[in-house]
């Protein structure tokens, strides 16, 4: 028998074999690990910046541009209380130090509540358009389980099996603009935020992690680019919502 | 039919037996995020570290002066920090050339030392192994992430200004690609500064342009005198309440002196509320609660093997240890030469284990001190062994192997006629030698003993291997606690120190200090020139420490209620047994004191 003959009864063996095609699974149920549940921020890392209000034009290790830098210098002490949510954005608030509760809205969103600024995100799966909105403190968040890339063999890519699902993907657009840190360094309302969220487990203590890269045109000169880490608590008793705003309520 | 095959092997051999992410390439370090630890960081500037009492009180007495001692200049980045330096790093597969297998991934670059992460299902070494600074790491995939754990780690940091790892750390990390980003968390867990697992995330950027960054050679050679005027064996260091550098970094930052010390407590955001309260312990250095004890951390390095255990060292040398004090075996074609006998208890397993590494006769026994559990195999041993020859018969005092020792180790064991000595006579040495040095030649190889006055006792020898390039060091050296100080039998903590600084002296690494001459201690695991210096300088910051409060006119129950070994006592201290850290700071008290 020739060689090509034999691949093509290969391929053709392969594709008989073929399970019957299932209904795709529902975002929720193609989870690769649990998202879900109550986490708090381990402060080990930008202690200074984080866990106390940095002076005004401490911004260092921020890749601000010159723009970027005018903003932040204008900004006041003195009328911190009034800066309300801006810190508490979505590309800044995974660094706000906090807990967080991760549940399904349902099954193809993904809700993250944060008790400091007391804001609520929500991933979403679904791949239709998205609405045109107005922008907000947490803006639009299109959601993704990425797939992690399965080699191939002469040349085509010949799974066996379905391609396996590794971190979260979040695409996060429609910002108002706000804080990267509470001494009013700045982000636009033209910020792109891009965020893998990812599980992982060392020295039995359950750990989320959030790669977060903020990109700003207006302010930044390049990629901001931070990992945020966050321990797995057993419930959520030690819950404390703090609004970032009098009367602050759900923001998207 | 041939041919089929070949090409159905080939396609065979495409199809992916497990998923894998290609790490493969240059990563640049991104520098967003925890700069103000990742560059010139500042003395007592310890926030978001869990460090333990131990921990930050250790840190506090670091002076950044140590680095330029020469003993110090040429450390690398520990591991616990390596990848927080200014660093493009390189991921380098490793295949097996036969097979096509995953081996080993190479990660380079950084300020560390280059690492081998070994993916071949390898075992972890023993124990009783050397530390490294690049530690031992092996692998292995978990969905989208290398999971990477190390051990045999050198005592370290996690801070570049004395925030301090024991050598009794390991670390987790997991290398996670996330498109053309790499994410590396990092768990360190250190049971002897940590009050819990510490983690931190660093990021790195694919930068197929970039470089790894060189690392050439460091070593003696390129070490120069960079604190001129200091006396031989000074070791820089904060004494406890000389906190001029603390009190800079709180006035400068900002940050509540309670906060820079660090601790578990500090690093949850519930320490938000605490820091707006002002409710904190801002005393730049507290004292030691009094009767405040540390316990030792009970691990594997910190107890005797369980059995009988052989390691090789270097060259013709190897480690034996689970029999007493640690012995060194020596083997070659003239014989088996042994440092030490052990305690005589499980001499049949001693005799045993020789046998596998060598069949030839036990020709020499040197014995280091006249502790039991270093001379108490010494009958047997000899017993078992024979003369190397030459000379008459009647020139030795009995048959079986040669026992040398210092000649007041001879004076310590036995007895004149008549009277009752400390051990029987077959377990005496056969030469006390007089003076403070003795030479053999053995198995091609130069032997050299150096006496060492008035240290552990007045009869302590080094014992240095010139060709193999290890030195066996008696109880002069302990990796498992505080050297142990016999005054009653001449010991002394200057002698311990002068024993300390001599090894240091003998001993010379190979390259970025490590390896080169290793060091056998009285007990514990293999060493070198590092883990000497580490522990000398343990001792020698307690020795002034002690002097200190005794210029001060300090009673030894104030001097212990000072609690001067405080952050040494998780790794090395103890409450209980034959020398605990109290009999420890009493012999220094009293050996100084009678110094005056």
């Amino acid at each position: 028998m020739k060689p090509a003959a034999i691949l093509v009864l290969l391929f053709a063996g392969m594709a008989a074999a073929q399970p019957p095609k299932a209904a795709p699974k529902t975002p929720q149920a193609a989870a690769p690990f649990d998202v879900t549940g109550n986490w708090v921020s381990v402060v080990t890392e930008d202690w200074r910046w984080r866990m106390l209000t940095p002076a005004k034009g401490d911004y260092a290790s921020v890749p601000l541009n010159p723009e970027g830098k005018k903003v932040a210098d204008t900004w006041d002490p003195s009328k911190a209380a009034s800066d309300g949510c801006k810190a508490y954005g979505a590309a800044g608030v995974m660094r706000v130090p906090g807990r967080l509760r991760i549940a399904w809205q349902d099954e193809s969103t993904l809700k993250i509540e944060t008790d400091a600024g007391l804001q609520t995100r929500r991933l979403h799966f679904d791949k239709s358009p998205k609405p045109e909105e107005e922008h907000s403190w947490q803006g639009y968040s299109a959601a993704a389980w990425e797939p992690i890339p399965q080699r191939g063999g002469l040349g085509v890519s010949l799974q066996q099996a379905p391609p396996k699902v590794g971190a979260l993907k979040v695409i996060t657009t429609n910002l108002r603009a706000g804080y990267l840190r509470t001494n009013g360094v700045p982000y636009s309302e033209n910020t792109a935020v891009t965020e893998y969220f990812d599980r992982l487990s060392a020295y039995g203590i359950d750990w989320l992690t959030v790669l977060t890269i903020v990109e700003d045109a207006k302010y930044l000169d390049q990629p901001f680019i931070t990992s945020t880490h966050f321990k797995r608590e057993a419930d959520g008793s030690k819950w404390r919502p703090a609004p970032c705003e009098a009367s602050a309520g759900s923001t998207r | 039919m041939r041919k089929a095959a070949l090409v159905l092997a080939t396609f065979l051999a495409a199809i992916p037996g497990f998923a894998q992410i290609d790490l493969s390439g240059e990563w640049a370090g991104t520098f967003h995020e925890d700069l103000p630890h990742r560059g010139g960081v500042r003395l007592g500037d310890y926030t978001g570290l869990p460090l333990n009492e131990a921990g930050w009180r250790k840190g506090q007495s670091w002076d950044e002066d140590a680095r330029s001692t020469p003993e110090r200049q040429c450390i690398p980045h520990v591991v616990t920090y390596a990848l927080r330096g200014p660093a493009t790093i390189r991921f380098i597969k490793v295949v097996d050339p036969v097979t096509g297998e995953l081996q080993a991934y190479l990660l380079q670059g950084s300020y560390g030392r280059p690492r081998t992460i070994w993916m071949d299902g390898r075992e972890h070494p023993s124990d009783l192994a050397p530390h490294t600074w690049a530690g031992f790491s092996t692998g292995k995939w978990e969905r989208n992430t290398l999971v990477v754990t190390t051990t045999h780690i050198k005592t370290g940091w996690l801070l570049r200004n004395g925030a301090p790892t024991s050598d009794l750390a390991t670390m987790q990390e997991s290398f996670t690609r996330y498109d053309d980003y790499l994410v590396v968390a990092t768990f360190i867990n250190d049971p002897v500064y940590l009050e819990e697992p510490f983690i931190r995330t660093t990021n790195f950027v694919l930068s197929l342009p970039a470089e790894a960054n060189a690392w050439g050679n460091c070593g003696p050679a390129q070490i120069t005198d960079e604190l001129g005027g200091r006396p031989k064996g000074a070791v820089p260091h904060y004494l406890p309440g000389e906190t001029a550098h603390i009190q800079e970094f709180v006035t400068k930052s900002g940050v509540p002196a309670e906060a820079a010390r660090g601790g578990s407590a500090t690093i949850y955001p519930e320490y938000m509320a605490k820091l707006k309260s002002g409710n904190l312990d801002n005393r730049l250095y507290p004292e030691p609660a009094p009767g405040k004890t540390l316990p030792r951390v009970d691990s594997p390095q910190t107890r005797p093997p369980d059995d009988v255990l052989v390691l090789p060292v270097q060259q013709n040398v190897y480690l034996l240890a689970g029999a007493g004090g640690n012995m060194a075996v020596q083997v070659g074609a003239d014989g088996v030469l042994l440092v030490d006998a052990g305690s005589g208890k499980v001499t049949d397993k001693v005799i045993s284990a020789i046998r596998k590494l060598s069949d030839k006769p036990i020709r020499f026994i040197l014995n280091t001190n006249a502790d039991l559990d270093h001379m108490g195999g010494n009958e047997r041993l000899a017993a078992a062994g024979s003369l190397a020859g030459g000379g008459r018969p009647s020139d030795t005092p009995r048959p079986g192997a040669l026992v040398i020792a210092h000649e007041a180790v001879l004076k310590a064991v036995s007895a004149p006629t008549g009277k009752q000595a400390a051990m029987p006579f077959g377990a005496w040495p056969t030469e006390g030698y007089p003076g403070d040095y003795k030479e053999v030649f053995f198995n091609n190889e130069a032997i050299q003993l150096f006496h060492q006055p008035a240290a552990h006792t007045d009869g302590d020898s080094l014992v240095f291997f010139r060709r193999s390039d290890v030195i066996a060091t008696g109880d002069i050296f302990d990796t498992m606690s505080y050297p142990m100080i016999d005054l009653k039998r001449g010991g002394s903590i200057k002698g311990v120190i002068a024993g300390l600084n001599h090894i240091i002296e003998i001993t010379i690494p190979k390259d970025w200090q490590e390896g080169g001459t290793m060091v056998i201690p009285g007990h514990g695991r293999i060493a070198d020139e590092a883990d000497v210096v580490e522990y000398r300088d343990m001792v020698t910051i307690i020795r002034d420490r002690v002097q200190d409060m005794i210029r001060k006119g300090k009673t030894l129950d104030q001097v212990k209620a000072a609690r001067p070994t405080l952050e040494y006592d998780p790794r090395y201290g103890a409450a209980s047994g034959p020398w605990t850290t109290a009999m420890f700071v009493e012999a220094v008290y009293r050996s100084l004191s009678e110094e005056k």
